[in-house]
Order: structure tokens, then C-alpha cells, then sequence
């Protein structure tokens, strides 16, 4: 998923709100392993394949911001909270005074005909109309080759989407969930990577294979809190794992903008700029602009905040409303919860202290699983033996235990991400998740956390920022990718013995642009049975 | 062509208009519920999205008789599901609609989660709007929009404010609540877009009110209601003629009541008395055909039937103090008035309009008739004052006036 499904406002999981291109899916980005005419960026933001895949919806309008930085250097090794604020403190600053984020502008008319704007670019600003589902090679002004692709691909998401949601109780995929009871989204049971005993809930249950996976149903009569304290194990002694591996984005499409862009387009230094940070938006049309109507003059009087805003927005932007954000994967759905007013891309700095505490609460839950299963664990849940469902209210109570998920480094399995040999440092959660970018570092491969490359199985290795990337698993330290490890399941008294996620996907990628495959055919209208 | 076959028309054609379009895709989703979706074994899904759709076509067709119909339908479905509470919140929306306040309100009081979620409380502040609680209304209002900028409410504060005169500050939060809507709302922006057109047209403002409903009608073609609001406008200009055609043509797709009368009423200004008197007789046979039917949606507009149109001051005034009884507001109490002048009681009609006035309502059909209410019981000053406001607010006062 990066964040298939929401902001709520476009949460198709609800049943009566429609499947929308609003909803941004993910966001992708990679150094090109194309060098003719130098390094060039590769950046690929998807969303749901409304109407239909290769077909967009003409209300709709997607953002690529790009902001292009030195790659950070840490100035001190200090774990305390303040250095935490600090750090939060000179992100916000950064993003809203020193970076000025260029961006590619992308709408669609009625027709198919795609308006592609770049602005804001050291190598210039243009504005050029292309076809849809084709690659067209656009001259900047310039005259850098940029490689564009608006159109239907196949979804390179390859995920048990499912099985997250059953992680974390998450009611809507699994239950018609009204919404007159917002309360009934994430249930009030501990969040786990193995299942609970007499967590009937959200357990598999054979009888019904498919419930959480398209088929819903009724929530049953409250209290749904948990009261056992055990999890679930078979006659063999075996846990039960909440993942299958399944790919439940399998045979579905999306809509994307896709680009190869030169970086000495996106920035004057390209020798001193490594690091290329995107995200993506999406917004739709205002109806007073779907009715050509001049729009009102912000209300300063009353709404001077609003009008602040609006200042930052241009005549275009003005006509629409931001919908969604997209930058790194997990940041929405796990760590923002979906909110509609936390789609904030890179100014989730604002969101920080929530972020620790919301952090805290998946630790709670993910840690003692962990644990269990035998694994070191980066979270302090006070060795406990059972998972927990706890909300830590204070920033100064949840940061102690989640010092290390922040602080640590997220270790890679071995050198290939880096072929430059360079002294890159590692990079840490805090500055994965905050700010919500994708941090694309043109030095090494673009496998995440260095950008996103299509090949990454992101979900799993989100999951390993719970992980103890100190402790050692057979002989070698823990890495993103442990838990992609056939042999650390096949040692594991659970079932079944696989990684969480598919590890890769159903279809080929290209190696050349626009690199996600071709869509699938797919009947026209139908809404699909699960994100 | 009634609505129905303005949905059906062309099945492969795609619909002429955004109102048929909508239409015809309630329809298909009407069509596609299972047939026994109110039979158990059922599930939420499957019972919400089917009621759900059956209250959207009587209210976008404007079939109060629908509506009325939907309701042991919604109560059996509430029978069947174990989370309800979204079907409770569509059972107080059509009871409000209905004017049955007091069933919306105890829904509202035993179902916590249909009260908590912004539409409850939306659907809680309009309450307080039709009882005349118009401070604590307010007060409503201005925390649903401090939590999430409702439009809604938005719009609800707007309607405070033009009913207390404030004509600027309820454009500004009309506008304000456009500026919430998406092009996936095109609908709710035209509805939008007729109340700020009520707005000029209450202060005599043709010009700014013509363009208001025309990009209602760009918003959203094809709805009946926007050619029912410029039928009115045509009225107020002076277009009779033109007027009466539009109503015409809306009757023969959405026969209500209310529309017989405005009808019958503007061919009594034409001096076209036999017609006047045919859409009268099938006003009066809608409005007694609901009343039979248990209904108290049509007292206010007996009321004002009886005050206006086939004058009888004994029975209008039995209808307003039917329509006081549901909720007492300034409107209610002017139309109470209103009708004791009809029925010969001018002293008793200057004191409800004095409890009418005291609302801190600015309206300058309200103060016409206050100011005729006055003469009539004697008080010259009171009413010269009255007609003073009327002027100064509206100066382009039509005596074809439509109750909204």
C-alpha cells in the first residue's frame, strides 16, 4: 500500500463512498539506471484507476513536488527528546523558508488530452499537452529530455493489504462499519503481527476464507475489546500468523504520472544536490470552477488564517481542494491514521508529536509479537508477554519507549544499495517518516528507505522499524530485509511460513520507461472488491 | 414526462441532463439491490445502500408521498442490522423534512451516534432553527464549522443571518460554503446557489438573483427546482405569463401541492379564474390527500392556502395554530397572525406579530404584513414603521410571494 484508501474522504473501504483518483496509492522514485545524457531521476506517483485504468477523471488534479537538498548530515548523535524537537524544528524550517519545492503539474481534459505543467525547475518552466498511455519525450526549455507518462499501468504494489488491516484490527475491511461510528474503525484490540487468542474478530477463520479479502460482514454487537491473554496457537504449537504473503493488489491497475527527469534539470547543482525529496498530491476542482464561475475573494476578515494560505496557492490551485498526500509509504494509513486534515505531505512536521505517541501505540501492539516469535525488538513494551492496546497521551511518556524505533539505523542487508562505496549514513525512521517524502539519494540504488524502487517490498520492510537492527539473526545483524527471509519463517513456530508480503509482484516491471507494466484488461465500472 | 421516465428514457443514451443522470443512477442502484434486501438473512451493506437510495430518488424528485412511504421501510431495516445507526440518522432527516420535529429530535435523543457525527449535529442546530432557538442554533452552527467547516452548517449560519438582515455576512458564509464543495458536489453547489438567489431576490435584487439560479442551472441541469425558483423570479418581474408556462411544465413532472397553488395563485393575477380555480382544487385535493395520510408537512402552507388563496380566516387559522403547535418561530407565528386578520381578529393578530417581530427576524414580506396587521388593529405608527422596513429592505416587493 503506501496508502491505498485514504484520506477517509476517499476510503472506498466504506461502501457507500465511491472508489476515487483522489486516492493516492503511492509514490515511487529511483536514480534512472539510464545515464545517456546524465543521471536522471525516476519518479512515479499512482493512484486508483478511475473511471478506468487509461482513463482520467478531468476534476482531478495530481502534484509531483520535487525539492531537491544536501544530503542530511548529522551534526550530533544525541537520542533525547529535545534533540527530537531540534530535529523536527530545522525540518520545519527548512520546508517552509529554505526549500522551494518545483513541482509537476499534471490535468487531463475530457478528451484524454493531458496539460503537463513543469514549475518552478532550475532548468526552467513549461507547460506542454500530450496524449495519455503514451510516452512522450518533452523539451525543457533548456533543452533537457524529460520522459512523461500519464496514463493506465498495472499496479506495482505487490502487498497482502488484508493482512495489514488485520494487524492492526482495522474494522472497514472486514465489516460493514456505519459511519455514525467512527469508533468502530480500529477496534480496540491489541495491534499484533500474531494472532490473539479468542480474537474472533479478526482472526482467519476457515469457514470463511475470504472475509477481510472481499467479503464484509455485519459488526457484531459490541464490546469488541480484547479480554484474553495469550495468542493463538495450534496442536503443533505453532503461532498463527496475521499475514498470508498473498498479493492482494494481483491483476488490478492504477493511473499514474510517471517521469524521468535530468538532475541538472530539477537542480542547478546536481554534484552538490544528491538528494532529490518528492511527493505527491492530489486535488480536486471546486464547484464554483466546474461552473466557470468567478471564484469568491477569500473571506480575510473572518477566515485571515485561510487567506494566509491561500496567498501560497496560485490562480490554478486556488480552483481546487487538496485531497490527498503521498510521500512514504505507511506514513498515512499506519501513522496518521487516515485523517483527512493530517494529508499534509511534507509539512507533517506539524504532526510530530502525535507521530511519537501514534508510534508508541503500534509498539505496544507489533513489540511483544515480536518478541515472541523470538526476535529483538526496538520498541521497550517491559517485556511483555502478550500484545497491548494502549494509547500513551504523552509525547513524554511514549518517547522512552520508542527512542530506539526512531533513533536506530535501519541497516540494509548488504552493500549494494551504496555502489559508490560513499560514506552515506544509514537512515533512521525519524527521518524516514518526518517529513513525508520520498527522499530519493541519486548515490545509491533508490531502494528504500534511499527512494522507492518498484522492486522494494516496502510493507515488510516497514514492518522492520520495530525490529532491534543491533541483535543478529544467524550470525549476521538485523536489516530491512529480514523479515523478507524465507529461512527466519521456516525456523519460526508459526504458520503459515512465509513473509508477510509477496516478494514481488504479479507482473514484470519494464526496464525501460515508463517501467510499470502494462494494465491488465479489466471490465469498466466495477468497484474492486478490496484495495 | 413524469421523472420516472425522464430516469428511464434511453437506456444506452447517456442522460441529457446532471438531474437525470443522477436519477437514473439511483435507479440502477434501486434495481441492482437484491429483492428481498429488507428480508433477513441480510446484512448492513446491503439494507443501507438500498434505503439509502430509495430517500435520495423521493427527495430529488420531490415526492413527499415517497418519502412518507420509506419510513416503516427504514424501520424495518433498522430491525434487521446490528449497527443501525446510520439508518436512525436517515429516519431524523426524513422526519424533519416531514416537519414531524419532535420525531426527529427523540431520534436524535435516544440515538447517540446519529447525534454525534457532523450531519446529527447539523440536522440538531436545524431543529433549534424551526423551534426559533435561533442563538443556540447558531451556537451549533459555529462549533460544527470550528471542527470541520461543515457546509452544511454553513449554510445554516447563512440562513440565520439573512433571516436577522444581515444580507452581506449570508452571502459571505454561502459563498464560504461553495468554496467546501468539490465538482463531485454539483448538486448540493446548486442548492447553494438557490438560497443565495432567495437572498437577492428577498432584497429586490432581480438581476443578482437571475444569475445566481442560471449557474445553478450550469451546475446542475435538469433539476426541477431551479426552474421552480426562476418560474417564481419570472412571477416577481412580471413575466406572468412566462411564469405560469415554467410552472406548467415543472407540474407536469413533480405534481405537488404547494406548486398547484403558486400556480392558481398567479393565474388569479392574470384574471384567469377558471384556471385559477382548477389548480386551486388540486392544491386543496394534495394537501387534504397528505393530512389523510398522517401527514403535517402541508399545515404551514394550509395555512397560508386558506389566508390566500380560497380565503377562509377560520380555517387558516386553525392550520397555523396546528403548524404553531410543531414548532413555534417567527414564521409560524406571522402566519398565525396572518390568518386572525383574515379571520376579522386584528387585535390578537398584532400580538402574535409583535412575538413575531421580536424574534429579531428582518424580512420584508414579514413586515408588509405586520404593517397591514397594524392598520387593522389600529396602531398607524407601528404600521407605518413596518411598511418602512418592508421598503427599505426590499423595494421591489411583489405581491406573488412564495414561501420558502
Amino acid at each position: 500500500m503506501a496508502d491505498h484508501n485514504d484520506p477517509n474522504a476517499v476510503n472506498s473501504i466504506f461502501s457507500d463512498i465511491e472508489v476515487s483518483g483522489a486516492d493516492l496509492y503511492d509514490i515511487f522514485g529511483f536514480p534512472s539506471d539510464d545515464r545517456d545524457g546524465g543521471e536522471k531521476v525516476v519518479l512515479a506517483l499512482t493512484f486508483a484507476a478511475v473511471p478506468v485504468a487509461g482513463t482520467l477523471d478531468s476534476d482531478l488534479l495530481y502534484r509531483i513536488r520535487v525539492a531537491p537538498d544536501r544530503r542530511i548530515v548529522r551534526s550530533e548523535d544525541d537520542h533525547s527528546l529535545e534533540a527530537l524537537f531540534r530535529y523536527f524544528e530545522g525540518v520545519k524550517n527548512k520546508y517552509l523558508s529554505a526549500l522551494k519545492p518545483a513541482e509537476v503539474r499534471v490535468t487531463v481534459d475530457p478528451g484524454g488530452r493531458a496539460t503537463v505543467k513543469f514549475i518552478g525547475f532550475s532548468g526552467g518552466s513549461f507547460t506542454q499537452v500530450i496524449d495519455t498511455n503514451k510516452t512522450v519525450v518533452l523539451k525543457s526549455p533548456g533543452g533537457h529530455a524529460i520522459k512523461v507518462y500519464v496514463g493506465g499501468r498495472e499496479d506495482a504494489f505487490f502487498n497482502d493489504l488484508p493482512g495489514f488491516f488485520r494487524s492492526i484490527n482495522y474494522a472497514p475491511q472486514f465489516y460493514h462499519v456505519p459511519h455514525t461510528m467512527p469508533e468502530a474503525r480500529e477496534l480496540p484490540i491489541p495491534k499484533t503481527f500474531l494472532e490473539l487468542e479468542g480474537n474472533d474478530l479478526f482472526n482467519y477463520n476457515p469457514a470463511i476464507p475470504l472475509h477481510g479479502r472481499g467479503v464484509k460482514l455485519d459488526l457484531p454487537p459490541g464490546p469488541w475489546a480484547w479480554t484474553g491473554n495469550k495468542y493463538k496457537k495450534d496442536a503443533d504449537g505453532n503461532y498463527r500468523f496475521v499475514y498470508s504473503g498473498q498479493d492482494a493488489q494481483a491483476g488490478k491497475n492504477i493511473n499514474a504520472v510517471i517521469l524521468e527527469v535530468p538532475l541538472a534539470y530539477v537542480t542547478p547543482t546536481p554534484n552538490d544536490h544528491r538528494v532529490v525529496n518528492a511527493w505527491g498530491e492530489s486535488w480536486v476542482r471546486k464547484a464554483a470552477h466546474k461552473v466557470e464561475s468567478i471564484p469568491d475573494e477569500p473571506f480575510w476578515i473572518e477566515r485571515p488564517l485561510d487567506f494566509i494560505d491561500a496567498i501560497g496557492l496560485d490562480d490554478e490551485l486556488k480552483q481546487y481542494k487538496l485531497v490527498d498526500t503521498d510521500g512514504q509509504a505507511f506514513a498515512d494509513a499506519a501513522l496518521s491514521e487516515r485523517e483527512d486534515s493530517r494529508q499534509m505531505g511534507a509539512n507533517n512536521f506539524w504532526l510530530a508529536p502525535h507521530f511519537v505517541k501514534r508510534l508508541a501505540h503500534l509498539g505496544w501492539g507489533f513489540g511483544p509479537s515480536v518478541t515472541a516469535l523470538g526476535l529483538k525488538c526496538a520498541f521497550d513494551h517491559d517485556n511483555s508477554p502478550i500484545s497491548v492496546h494502549r494509547y500513551e497521551h504523552s509525547v513524554l511518556t511514549a518517547f522512552p519507549r520508542v527512542k530506539k524505533v526512531l533513533f536506530q539505523d535501519m541497516r540494509m542487508p548488504d552493500d549494494s544499495w551504496n555502489p559508490k562505496g560513499l560514506n552515506i549514513p544509514l537512515r533512521r525512521p525519524v527521518e524516514i517518516f518526518i517529513p513525508n517524502v520520498n527522499s530519493i539519494d541519486m548515490d545509491t540504488t533508490g531502494t528504500w528507505p534511499f527512494g522507492r524502487r518498484l522492486e522494494d517490498q516496502v510493507a515488510t520492510r516497514f514492518l522492520s522499524v520495530f525490529l532491534d537492527m543491533e541483535a543478529e539473526f544467524k550470525g549476521k545483524k538485523y536489516h530491512v530485509e529480514l523479515l523478507n527471509d524465507q529461512s527466519l519463517w521456516d525456523a519460526a513456530p508459526i504458520v503459515p511460513k512465509t513473509p508477510p508480503n509477496p516478494l514481488k509482484n504479479d507482473v514484470p516491471f519494464l526496464k525501460a520507461f515508463p517501467y510499470l507494466a502494462e494494465p491488465h484488461a479489466e471490465a469498466t465500472g466495477q468497484k474492486p472488491p478490496y484495495p | 414526462m413524469s421523472l420516472a421516465q425522464v430516469a428511464a428514457a434511453g437506456p444506452a443514451a447517456a442522460p441529457a441532463t446532471e438531474f437525470a443522470g443522477e436519477l437514473a443512477r439511483i435507479e440502477a442502484t434501486i434495481a441492482s439491490s437484491r429483492d428481498d434486501a429488507l428480508v433477513a438473512p441480510t446484512d448492513t451493506e446491503t439494507v443501507t445502500i438500498y434505503l439509502d437510495a430509495r430517500y435520495r430518488r423521493a427527495m430529488l424528485t420531490g415526492d413527499l408521498g415517497a418519502l412518507a412511504r420509506l419510513e416503516p421501510l427504514i424501520v424495518r431495516g433498522i430491525a434487521l442490522i446490528p449497527h443501525p445507526g446510520d439508518l436512525h440518522l436517515l429516519r431524523a432527516r426524513l422526519a424533519f423534512h416531514l416537519h414531524r420535529l419532535a420525531d426527529a429530535a427523540r431520534i436524535l435523543d435516544a440515538v447517540a451516534p446519529a447525534r454525534a457525527c457532523a450531519e446529527g449535529e447539523v440536522l440538531l442546530a436545524d431543529l433549534d432553527v424551526q423551534h426559533g432557538r435561533w442563538a443556540r442554533a447558531a451556537a451549533r452552527y459555529e462549533a460544527i464549522i470550528a471542527k470541520g467547516r461543515h457546509w452544511g452548517a454553513l449554510a445554516g449560519l447563512a440562513y440565520l443571518h439573512f433571516k436577522t438582515g444581515d444580507a452581506a455576512r449570508a452571502d459571505r458564509l454561502y459563498a464560504e460554503a461553495a468554496d467546501e464543495l468539490t465538482a463531485k458536489e454539483m448538486r448540493s453547489y446548486a442548492a447553494l446557489e438557490l438560497q443565495r438567489g432567495v437572498l437577492d431576490l428577498a432584497h429586490g435584487r432581480h438581476a443578482d438573483a437571475a444569475a445566481h439560479y442560471a449557474r445553478a442551472a450550469r451546475a446542475y441541469s435538469g433539476w426541477w427546482l431551479v426552474d421552480e425558483h426562476m418560474a417564481e423570479l419570472l412571477a416577481v418581474e412580471g413575466d406572468r405569463a412566462g411564469a405560469a408556462a415554467l410552472y406548467e411544465r415543472i407540474l407536469a413532472a413533480v405534481a405537488r401541492p404547494e406548486l398547484h397553488q403558486l400556480l392558481g395563485q398567479l393565474y388569479v393575477l392574470m384574471e384567469w379564474p377558471g384556471r385559477a380555480r382548477s389548480h386551486l382544487v388540486q392544491a386543496r385535493a394534495g394537501y387534504r390527500a397528505s393530512i389523510r395520510a398522517g401527514g403535517v408537512h402541508y399545515y404551514h402552507h394550509l395555512a397560508d392556502f386558506y389566508a390566500e388563496a380560497m380565503v377562509d380566516g377560520a380555517k387558516a387559522v386553525d392550520w397555523a395554530r396546528r403548524d404553531l403547535a410543531l414548532r413555534e418561530n417567527c414564521s409560524t407565528q406571522a402566519a398565525l397572525a396572518w390568518a386572525l386578520l383574515r379571520d376579522g381578529r386584528p387585535g390578537e393578530a398584532a400580538e402574535w406579530m409583535d412575538r413575531a417581530l421580536a424574534s429579531g427576524v428582518r424580512d420584508a414580506h414579514l413586515f408588509a404584513q405586520a404593517a397591514a396587521i397594524f392598520a387593522a388593529a389600529g396602531l398607524p405608527e407601528k404600521s407605518a414603521q413596518c411598511r418602512d422596513e418592508s421598503r427599505a429592505i426590499n423595494p421591489r416587493l411583489s405581491r406573488f410571494h412564495v414561501h420558502r
